[in-house]
């Protein structure tokens, strides 16, 4: 490898292939082409969005197989429920016997902790914000840096942040297990979709030029919508999967303790 | 429609995503859906194939950007071969293991199916694609649902050997996208074509060779060659048998495909023999990697573990014939693939049925088969038989275009490797079949009649027909190579 070095163009070269072969055609035509002030995007969502299409796939495979490895279905074989109004610990230690948990019992887990008010009311100031700017930075991905990778990876910390703040049930209240799947799917099948959609509009795949009749407004600028489009799927997608990933690993499969 | 070459590959994508949303409505659905995709990608394939031996290769352009700006996909002879055999077997084996996978999997039989879609699509993505960056997104998703099945096999040794292919394989994909990062470095360009028209006037770069090597030695860890063969055996015996059926024939026989995708297409055959010494080097230890493939076969007690031996042996023949230099050890390289796809296909569908009735295949624990699964066993002995290469079976003609290219290279040492592994394999194969045939069932098999009479107990009949099939194919394949050869290798290699 070092031997294979010394052939290497200077460092910052502009005359050397990488920066002459096919990036002046980028750099000069992506305006023209798509209407995408950010070159990165365009060469990421639309010149090579078929390779990003796969990555998304990646995420989404992740995911699954976090899910797939981890994810635990048998029952737990302790319960520990507390009574709410005397704050009385029950220990059943019968797997079968399960206490209807609502206004009286709530389920406790071995481990559990009280999480701290200070704690838990910044967070539950900041985890909106953090949502906000997400969804900007999804929604910015054409003009700025930005995109759905980022932007979906700011939203799965939101919520990670909500389970560390809280507990993890917390988390799995809100958004069921069912929800993140449909999630994950859904957002590389916007993707794949929106792609897929431009073949009996007569283009290739993935052309969106082709979805000019679907979208109202300037035609010329039908690409940007559909990259922008498209990074909305892979929000989703990186979203639910980071979500995920987290809630699995932390609480090895089981979905009810953890950090 | 012109749409077919990338149908071939987001269809199993589309089927993946389909059955993942429809996992959380109704279970059951997830295996038509998955049927579906790959029985569309199957019909693609099959009309590429035959669209590209009428009117020559295709191009196909995402997006509709010209290839150096966009990604395209270049369907050749060869690839378009390829693609058929790998939708087909793809398709087959889902057939088969709609039982198998309730058996093994039960609890998670779904999230199989989507796993396994993702997998085709990687697959089948290696394959169609002419741009060399589009080939490692893909290979990563191949590889990273093989690490998942994988270690959803065996309960306990499956997530060790899944670990150890993880970093095994991430090695072997490190080193491959090093590689095409010096390409760039060197091209400024990622599709295949561009940088094979660019590569001509840089052919003494030291640049241009260290990527050569690191791409090789890359996918040489991808498709278990010798010795870079660790992870393999471990990995696929300990993964459930439904993906072991696809992984064991597939996985090293693309990976295969694009080595010579890479030397013939990128490099071009010029630029790699233009010194002998490397050729030669690799095709010592191609020979090398044979003899051992095929005596640590012989040394191994379970039957999986057997076979994933003789892949290791066989990828051996593979890399021996590509690097042969000579026309003839090319054409029988390119026909070992489909060959051995096939022939590896056909025996993990036969000890699919096997591990579906008995769960344990140590070669102890196989004793009166014969009268137990005729069936199965009749597509195990023809499988067998193609390994060892016995004529009208397909092993037999691809060896034979390998034995003609080492002669004509005068890489005696290669014939002889070749010769002696199939010797060994058939001292293999027989000491299984006596096994099977003449030794009595051992008491605790579960029967208590005589031994005379033993009850048949075959495996469902969805896998027996898909066994059946694919074991004849191998006559039919073998019957057609000549055919196979003068419109598919020949023209392609021209």
């Amino acid at each position: 490898m070092l031997y294979g070095t010394a052939d290497f163009p200077d460092w910052g070269d502009p005359s050397s292939p990488a920066s002459t072969h096919l990036s002046d055609y980028y750099i000069e035509k992506t305006i023209e082409d798509t209407q995408v002030p950010n070159i990165v995007t365009s060469v990421l969502a639309d010149y090579r969005g078929f390779d990003t299409m796969f990555e998304t796939a990646v995420i989404f495979t992740a995911g699954l197989a976090c899910f797939l490895l981890l994810r635990d279905f048998r029952g737990k074989k302790e319960r520990f429920y507390r009574h709410k109004p005397t704050g009385v610990i029950l220990h059943i230690k019968d797997g079968k016997k399960i206490l209807a948990v609502g206004k009286e019992f709530e389920h406790m887990d071995k481990d559990w902790v009280p999480s701290d008010l200070i704690i838990k009311t910044v967070c539950r100031i900041l985890i909106p914000f953090i949502q906000i700017y997400a969804m900007y930075v999804v929604a910015h991905g054409d003009f700025s840096p930005g995109g759905g990778f980022q932007g979906g990876v700011i939203f799965g910390s939101s919520l990670i942040l909500l389970a560390i703040s809280y507990d993890l049930k917390t988390l799995v209240k809100r958004i069921k297990e069912k929800v993140l799947g449909i999630f994950a799917a859904l957002g590389v099948l916007i993707y794949v979709g929106i792609a897929a959609i431009c073949m009996p509009m007569g283009g290739n795949f993935l052309d969106y030029s082709k979805l000019a009749p679907l979208v109202p407004g300037d035609p010329h600028h039908v690409r940007a919508l559909g990259m922008l489009g498209v990074e909305i799927g892979v929000g989703f997608a990186v979203m639910a999967v980071m979500a995920i990933i987290y809630i699995n690993i932390v609480s090895e499969g089981r979905h009810d303790e953890g950090l | 429609m012109d749409n077919y070459p990338v149908l071939i590959v987001v269809a199993p994508l589309l089927a993946a995503l389909f059955a993942g949303l429809a996992v959380w409505i109704e279970e059951r659905l997830s295996y038509p859906i998955a049927l579906t995709g790959l029985a569309i990608s199957v019909f693609s394939a099959f009309n590429v194939l035959m669209q590209v031996i009428t009117s020559g290769p295709i191009q196909y352009r995402m997006a509709g950007w010209a290839p150096p700006m966009g990604i395209e996909y270049r369907i050749d002879l060869l690839n378009a071969m390829v693609l058929l055999m790998v939708s087909g077997i793809g398709l087959l084996n889902l057939v088969a293991s709609y039982k198998s996978v309730k058996q093994e999997t039960y609890d998670r039989a779904p999230s199989f199916y989507i796993v396994y879609l993702l997998f085709m699509t990687g697959l089948l993505g290696v394959t169609a694609t002419g741009d060399l960056f589009n080939l490692y997104v893909l290979i990563e998703i191949t590889s990273l649902t093989s690490y998942a099945m994988v270690a959803m096999g065996d309960r306990d040794r499956g997530p060790l050997a899944s670990l150890n292919y993880v970093f095994i394989g991430v090695i072997g994909a490190s080193f491959y996208l090093l590689g095409v990062g010096y390409l760039y470095m060197q091209t400024g360009s990622l599709n295949m074509a561009d940088v094979a028209i660019i590569l001509q006037s840089h052919q003494g770069s030291s640049i241009v060779l260290t990527a050569f090597i690191l791409c090789i030695i890359g996918l040489w860890i991808k498709m278990a060659f010798f010795p870079m063969h660790v992870w393999l055996p471990n990995a696929y015996s300990y993964s459930p048998i439904a993906f072991a059926r696809v992984v064991a024939p597939l996985m090293t026989k693309v990976m295969v495909y694009v080595m010579i995708r890479l030397m013939i297409t990128v490099f071009g055959l010029d630029y790699i023999f233009k010194s002998p010494f490397f050729a030669d080097a690799v095709v010592w230890l191609a020979s090398v990697a044979i003899i051992f493939g095929a005596v640590m076969a012989l040394a191994q007690k379970n039957l999986k573990k057997m076979l994933t031996y003789i892949i290791v042996c066989e990828i051996g023949y593979m890399v021996g014939g590509a690097w042969m230099g000579n026309q003839l050890g090319m054409t029988g390289a390119i026909l070992h693939i489909l060959n051995d796809a096939l022939m590896t296909f056909a025996m993990f569908l036969a000890v699919g049925n096997i591990v579906y009735k008995l769960k344990d295949v140590e070669l102890s624990n196989l004793t009166g088969l014969f009268g137990k699964m005729p069936w199965t066993m009749a597509g195990f002995v023809l499988a067998a038989f193609s390994i060892i290469g016995v004529p009208p079976t397909c092993g037999f003609f691809s060896k034979w275009y390998l034995i003609l290219g080492a002669f004509e290279k005068g890489a005696y040492h290669f014939a002889a490797a070749l010769v002696i592994s199939s010797l060994i394999c058939a001292v293999l194969f027989f000491r299984v079949f006596e096994i099977c045939f003449f030794s009595p069932p051992s008491e605790n098999s579960g029967h208590k009649e005589s031994h005379s009479h033993v009850a048949m107990a075959e495996a469902p009949i969805s896998m027996l027909i898909v066994s059946g099939f694919v074991s004849l194919s191998l006559i039919v394949v073998g019957l057609y190579s000549g055919t196979i050869v003068n419109t598919i290798i020949i023209p392609f290699l021209k």
